[in-house]
């Protein structure tokens, strides 16, 4: 069952412009008909999509929101068929096989899931039925499709829908068009020519894509945390998603496991038992295991489905692979382990936004050419204009301390010369200066021009601006 | 980085190293200005793996260490404005990473800074501490560095910029070998750090009657 544009459906989308949803690494996630007819697809780049159509309104996906507005629609399939699966908001799979014999029939189950979703979310939902996750959701149409032989439906697919684009051009510059041309060269020679993308792709044009679980693992791999009193914020809940998460992955990394699908269980004070299986084609990182949990307990969270707390939060892996995180033959196990435990303790004391990595960015001042991000979440996609030539950039050595809201600084001038500084509680005499640089930045936004100074004194170097006749002290050279 | 442990112990000045060793407490005592934040970045970066900075005000930029070689990578930044917090968050910190700089806020208890100390020494991380008004406790630091003075050259009377810096510092503790000695240390403020050779021992100060 699939919405192509959930994430669209949201109160500020605008009704009347073309509209866009952007992941956080800058590609479209979903565009409206109007969008898509100026030739704007999902996977593009923003800038080629505004590129293309220059009047889209961008708005910034938020798949906490998406998870929790989908919540409906994923228990009225509930209501028909037991432990369906989340893929992502917009996208839920649901085991046929015994909903079929219960009901009587592939049609009669279609029709109930169908009307199921229509009265929980309006029309729009695609549902195809078919013999694993990747040909249903290729199946997936409005009116519903039933794909009565999966093999001769995947192989009439066009080659691109394998998901592997960076091998999509050779594939058809040797012929390939279909899945049916591509299933029927040999998987070895596939695989020596293609590598690992090849595989996948073959796999894929097989209709294997739901990997079967390589091997038994000794040791019960679900992780489950009770909390003591029930956890009610959105803040603690997500914590807790995190921890989970990076247990189960600590637990599984020894086998080289990694999850395909988990399931999220969640007890509350007083009532219910809630169960969400979420699953993914490729297998799940500890970040995006923990944005699942934290979805999920979200959407559970904001639709009541937690009467009285979080009071005990178990994850359980069900698909898992074995294709595990390699380490480097220099890279020490015990101590990128050890680090991580660190950090997450510092961000466990402190809060999420308190312990952060930085990355460059283009920009004249210090602060401009620094880029900040939470430390374990991915940086976004680096900034293109870090090597642009930025004339009026300050000149290194950058200085070390740069305040985030400049204090004033007071300088005695002589004759449009900085003569003496205070610093702390004493009057240095200025030694020498660099300046005045006049800076022009967003004057058309009516920001005045600012003159900057480095002043350097016995007790130390400054960096000053002057502003409509104030002095600011934006950085120090400690 | 230049090795200012080799160069305090009189072996001189030495290829690029780390200065900040493993279970050290090393002690950068001075005013904002007075040039011990870049030296102890320099001395942070030379360690391998990933490293961490406690920021108490969130004035720390970045740039100043990548400027001198730390990889982005490899550089944490904790903002710690509560001084409740500084000591458990700093010895958090310690038990995984192989070293710290860390600003140390007003009133930290001398017994934490012990504790912390030992929790270095055990973990064999380095601990690289910036009180932001004061000094440290005696016997806390392995190595006190005082910054004495930083002269800078490059700007003028408005033409110009600045370049070079020539820091001045007194060491002490028993990484200086137990005596008061007299360090300059040139940077070049993008990259190495060079302990400038011709150390001396500060002269001893003798009543004379």
């Amino acid at each position: 069952m699939w919405f192509p544009d959930w994430p669209l459906r949201r109160p500020d989308a605008p009704p009347d412009e073309p509209c866009q949803v952007v992941d956080q690494g800058g590609r479209v996630a979903a565009a409206d008909p109007r969008a898509r007819e100026a030739g704007v697809r999902p996977g593009m780049l923003r800038r080629q999509a505004e590129a293309v159509c220059p009047a889209v309104v961008t708005l910034p996906s938020d798949p906490g929101a998406e998870a929790a507005a989908f919540e409906p629609v994923v228990s009225a399939v509930e209501e028909v068929v037991p432990r369906v699966e989340v893929a992502h908001p917009g996208l839920l799979f649901v085991p046929l096989k015994g909903a079929v014999r219960y009901y009587g029939g592939e049609g009669e189950v279609v029709g109930r899931i169908a009307a199921a979703v229509e009265d929980a979310a309006g029309p729009g939902g695609r549902i195809g039925v078919a013999d694993g996750p990747f040909a249903a959701r290729m199946a997936a149409a409005d009116p519903p499709r039933i794909v009565a032989d999966t093999p001769a439906f995947l192989a009439a697919l066009d080659v691109a829908a394998a998901g592997v684009d960076e091998i999509v051009d050779t594939f058809r510059w040797l012929g390939i068009r279909t899945l049916g041309d591509l299933r029927a060269l040999p998987r070895a020679a596939v695989a020596s020519r293609f590598g690992t993308a090849g595989l996948q792709a073959h796999r894929v044009a097989s209709g294997e894509d739901r990997r079967p679980r390589p091997r038994e693992i000794p040791v019960d791999p679900a992780v489950e945390e009770r909390f003591d009193p029930p956890i009610t914020g959105m803040e603690q809940a997500a914590f807790a998603a995190r921890a989970l998460a990076r247990r189960l992955m600590e637990r599984l990394a020894p086998h080289g496991d990694l999850p395909h699908r988990v399931e999220v269980e969640a007890g509350s004070g007083r009532g219910p038992v809630r169960r969400r299986t979420w699953r993914s084609a490729d297998p799940f990182t500890e970040a995006e295991l923990a944005d699942r949990i934290r979805w999920q307990l979200r959407a559970w969270v904001e639709t009541g489905g937690i009467p009285g707390g979080l009071a005990r939060l178990r994850v359980a892996p069900a698909d898992l692979s074995d294709r595990g995180r390699q380490l480097r033959l220099t890279e020490d196990a015990a101590s990128a382990l050890e680090e991580r435990r660190a950090l997450s303790r510092a961000q466990a004391l402190l809060g999420p936004d308190a312990v952060l990595q930085a990355r460059r960015r283009g920009g004249r001042t210090p602060a401009e050419q620094v880029g900040w991000h939470r430390w374990d979440e991915p940086p976004g996609p680096p900034d293109p204009a870090v090597t642009a030539p930025w004339p009026g950039r300050l000149p290194l050595p950058s200085p070390v301390l740069v305040p985030p809201r400049p204090p004033a600084l007071e300088v005695e001038w002589d004759g449009g010369f900085p003569v003496r500084v205070r610093v702390g509680s004493r009057w240095e005499e200025v030694l020498s200066w660099a300046g005045p640089w006049r800076a022009i930045d967003h004057w058309w936004e009516g920001r005045p021009p600012v003159d900057r100074y480095q002043i350097v004194t016995s007790a130390g170097a400054f960096l000053c601006e002057v502003v409509e006749g104030r002095c600011l002290l934006t950085g120090i050279y400690d | 980085m230049a090795d200012i442990g080799a160069a305090l112990t009189g072996a001189g000045p030495s290829p690029p190293s780390a200065a900040a060793r493993p279970g050290w407490v090393t002690g950068l005592v001075g005013p904002a200005g007075s040039g011990l934040t870049r030296l102890g970045l320099v001395m942070l970066g030379g360690h391998p793996g990933t490293v961490a900075v406690v920021d108490v005000r969130g004035w720390i930029s970045p740039l100043a260490a990548w400027e001198s070689g730390l990889d982005p990578e490899r550089l944490v930044v904790v903002r710690c404005p509560d001084p409740s917090r500084w000591a458990g968050v700093t010895a958090a910190l310690l038990d995984g990473l192989g070293a710290v700089y860390a600003e140390m806020p007003p009133g930290v208890a001398d017994q934490s800074l012990r504790r912390l100390a030992a929790r270095a020494r055990s973990r064999r991380s380095s601990l690289l501490l910036r009180p932001l008004q004061g000094g440290l406790p005696s016997g806390v630091a392995h190595l006190q560095l005082h910054g004495e003075g930083v002269s800078w050259e490059g700007a003028g009377e408005g033409h110009g910029r600045l370049g070079r810096r020539l820091l001045t510092l007194r060491a002490g503790g028993k990484g200086a070998g137990g005596a008061e000695r007299h360090l300059e240390v040139e940077d070049d403020g993008t990259n190495a750090v060079r302990v400038v050779p011709g150390l001396a021992a500060a002269p001893s100060r003798r009543a004379a009657g």
